[in-house]
């Protein structure tokens, strides 16, 4: 076969060219030129896309990268520093590691129990039952609502020193505390507000398990594998895609949070900069503390990290996500 | 009314007076209208605030353009949170407006970027500023410039749920009070009502400067004249948290849960939820009114109770009045400033709105209006100002603090947070304190 294959290529490369064959190639290469020369109409529409991707993405990145090296305080020009701002991150600056320390802690929490979660709803979900689509909108409307202001603030509510979850731990006699303003629980709450985010995960997992072939289940069930077996022999391999899939997106996702965190602790990232999640602590350093420079410089090592982590991700998933041959 | 309508008081204000409070600001921030253009003719006024503010400032505007109508006025408000987030991104964008209201805590910062306008030349032409004392225009002068008209006389005190008092059979301490005497009534209302009610909200972390006032009995400054520096010994920090760490061991004051939770919310406030009777948050009577029930009155911060002992209070400047540099209108901006500070109508409109009026004149022309929480409060303010009048051995007011002032201000805050959960020692935490504060100030 392999012969075979060489002996074409080699006849292909050896073939004399004819006269005719010369005349036609001439006429394809006269069509596509006029193609390439007229075709201005397409770029015409693609225009706006171009806009925006020139306009709202390649220059502000630029921009930031820019002013990551400079001492820009957003009311006065920006004056070259160098690479002053990334070395007193890393350096001299304590708040950025506590704001490190918080957000590594949110997404190595947050998203293997929110994945599991999306994973174990997904696989209740995928039934036929009766008013199934009923449930399946309930269980993703906490997608559609959560990133919104609002929940965070009833979220400061529900457990707060005198809130709800308070209440409800009162019935089993067991005394709750301030959880918001604890040190030690405040990020907790931020991480199970993400959790309870599970939807759009959820229904990715959905639209897996939908497409697992049928006939794989049927003999294992004449096999007379068992339930727990047949998750983790079948259902698990047969999703790894999907899971790596979500397993990217969530962990960028989770870098990125902002508004939980600054709603949940009035802006301050406190007590004690427990919630100070990156993206809050940048926000704060260019826009209250008017360091727009040093915040460009987070704002580049938030993206590097990301770029790492999803790096990390693609190498690890060569070893345990397995596609269809 | 608060006098000391310093930033973070409306900070509290304005995140707390809403339960939706993140939520109420950001509908705000976007019904106040575009971002202050200079497209349109307009001249562009912005302030922060609660709606009794608003619509005192808008009663007051429109009486000012009736007899100006040369003058047209856009004015867009909002509460305090964000307020200067988009100040600066209009300043950046080159969109700032042509007035704005000030904040005494953040004036030298803008005056020394170079964002504000001086505007010393107008001073006894189109701004009269007949009757402001020496004292309060130094809350607007930088560098020995005038960049913003104050709108009152502001004071730090502490605000009192006097009804709770008398219901625990405690007198309202006298106004000559020492710190001995916050931690004794403060332990007594903790002993007399079996434990439910501290005495003090926990004012270790400095909330509204009441640490500024201490440093100050000691004849020492919170910033060094120049802002580069803090003004304070080690020592005199050290002091202040050894007597709040025995307030709460005392229970004179709660624990760090409901310190921490007040953070940022004046909801939260103790006093607000019934767990003190004495805050230093003055905000609990704000710029809105009150938020309790409680009849409230007013005291100074307490004295100096050690060897030396100086006066440590003062007045301010309650907020500003000032005209951006890049404006081309700020002659017309004046004459709005010299309006607030001296037409009646206007003064008449605003009340205490602003704190307590700047002059004389002023102060007796709303004297027969007010509330008689607010009587209480002015008379309070009066005191203070006169035995600050009349201390021989008073520093002088303090200058507009620096840029980083704010983050100073939050790091004593949590530094005071973190020895009261346990997390640090004193000592471990102001070595930490200071290692930090200069690198804020420094770079």
């Amino acid at each position: 076969m392999t012969t075979a294959k060489t002996d074409e290529v080699v006849k292909e490369q050896s073939a004399p060219s004819t006269p005719s064959d010369q005349r036609e190639r001439d006429r394809m290469r006269r069509r596509l030129a006029r193609r390439r020369g007229g075709g201005w109409w397409p770029y015409a529409f693609l225009a706006p896309w171009f806009v925006g991707l020139f306009g709202l993405t390649i220059y502000p990145m630029l921009a930031s990268l820019y002013l990551s090296f400079t001492n820009f305080d957003l009311l006065t020009p920006a004056q070259w520093i160098g690479l002053d701002n990334y070395d007193k991150m890393f350096t001299d600056d304590p708040v950025f590691w506590d704001s490190v320390h918080a957000t590594l802690l949110y997404v190595l929490v947050s998203v293997p129990l929110k994945l599991a979660l999306a994973l174990g709803v997904a696989m209740l979900l995928n039934r036929d039952l009766r008013g199934i689509g009923l449930y399946r909108a309930a269980f993703y409307l906490p997608s559609l609502l959560g990133g919104a202001v609002a929940i965070a603030i009833v979220w400061r509510q529900v457990f707060g020193g005198d809130g709800l979850f308070n209440d409800f731990l009162a019935w089993f006699g067991i005394k709750g505390q301030d959880w918001i303003s604890s040190p030690d629980t405040a990020l907790y709450t931020l991480i199970l507000l993400a959790v309870w985010q599970f939807g759009t995960p959820m229904v990715i997992f959905l639209a897996g398990l939908k497409q697992l072939p049928k006939d794989v289940y049927e003999a294992a069930a004449i096999d007379g594998v068992t339930p727990v077996t047949r998750f983790f022999k079948i259902t698990l391999p047969l999703l790894t895609p999907i899971v790596f899939f979500n397993v990217v997106l969530q962990i960028i996702d989770a870098f990125k949070t902002f508004t939980p965190a600054f709603v949940i602790s009035n802006g301050s990232g406190g007590p004690l900069n427990s919630t100070m999640l990156y993206s809050l602590y940048l926000y704060k350093k260019g826009f209250t503390d008017l360091q727009m420079g040093y915040a460009s410089a987070l704002a580049w090592v938030l993206f590097l990290v990301i770029a790492g982590f999803t790096a990390v991700n693609f190498i690890a998933s060569r070893y345990w996500v397995h596609y269809d041959d | 009314m608060g006098h000391q309508i310093s930033r973070r008081t409306l900070f509290r204000s304005a995140s707390g007076i809403a339960v939706a409070g993140a939520l109420g600001t950001s509908l705000s921030a976007c019904s106040g209208g575009t971002g202050a253009g200079s497209t349109s003719s307009d001249l562009t006024m912005i302030w922060w605030g609660s709606d009794d503010r608003h619509a005192a400032y808008k009663k007051a505007l429109a009486t000012f353009q009736k007899k100006n109508p040369k003058i047209k006025i856009r004015e867009t408000y909002s509460g305090y949170d964000g307020y200067f987030d988009k100040f600066n991104t209009n300043i950046a964008g080159g969109s700032a407006p042509d007035l704005l209201q000030m904040d005494t805590a953040l004036v030298a910062q803008y005056a020394r970027k170079g964002v504000l306008a001086p505007i010393d030349s107008y001073v006894g032409k189109s701004l009269d500023l007949t009757g402001f004392s020496k004292t309060l225009l130094a809350a607007g002068t930088v560098d020995g410039k005038l960049y913003g008209v104050p709108s009152g006389i502001g004071v730090n005190q502490l605000t009192v749920n006097r009804s709770g008092l008398e219901k625990l059979g405690l007198k309202l301490p006298d106004r000559e009070w020492t710190w001995a005497d916050l931690k004794k009534i403060s332990t007594d209302v903790y002993k007399k009502s079996g434990g439910k009610i501290y005495g003090v909200d926990d004012g270790g972390g400095g909330t509204l400067q009441c640490f500024e006032i201490f440093a100050r009995e000691h004849g020492e400054t919170f910033f060094s004249p120049d802002g580069k520096k803090l003004g304070f010994t080690a020592a005199t920090l050290q002091e202040w948290w050894e007597y709040w760490a025995d307030m709460r061991k005392a229970n004179a004051c709660p624990p760090p849960a409901i310190t921490s939770a007040a953070h940022n919310d004046l909801t939260k406030n103790a006093v607000v939820i019934g767990k003190a009777l004495f805050t230093f948050d003055s905000g609990v009577y704000g710029a809105g009114g009150s938020i309790t029930d409680a009849q409230l009155d007013f005291l100074p911060t307490p004295q100096g109770d050690f060897s030396g002992a100086i006066e440590g209070n003062f007045v301010n400047g309650g907020v500003l009045l000032s005209a951006t540099k890049a404006s081309k209108k700020v002659a017309d901006s004046v004459k709005i400033m010299s309006f607030f500070a001296q037409d009646a109508t206007a003064i008449k409109d605003m009340q205490l709105l602003r704190g307590i009026p700047p002059t004389d004149k002023a102060r007796k022309l709303i004297a027969s209006g007010l509330t008689e929480t607010d009587k209480l409060n002015m008379e309070n303010a009066d005191y203070i100002s006169q035995r600050v009048g009349k201390a021989s051995d008073a520093l002088e007011a303090p200058a507009p603090p620096p840029q980083g002032a704010d983050q100073i201000w939050d790091l004593l805050f949590q530094s005071n947070l973190a020895v009261a959960f346990g997390k640090k020692s004193i000592k471990a935490q102001l070595g930490e304190f200071f290692d930090q504060s200069a690198g804020i100030l420094g770079g």
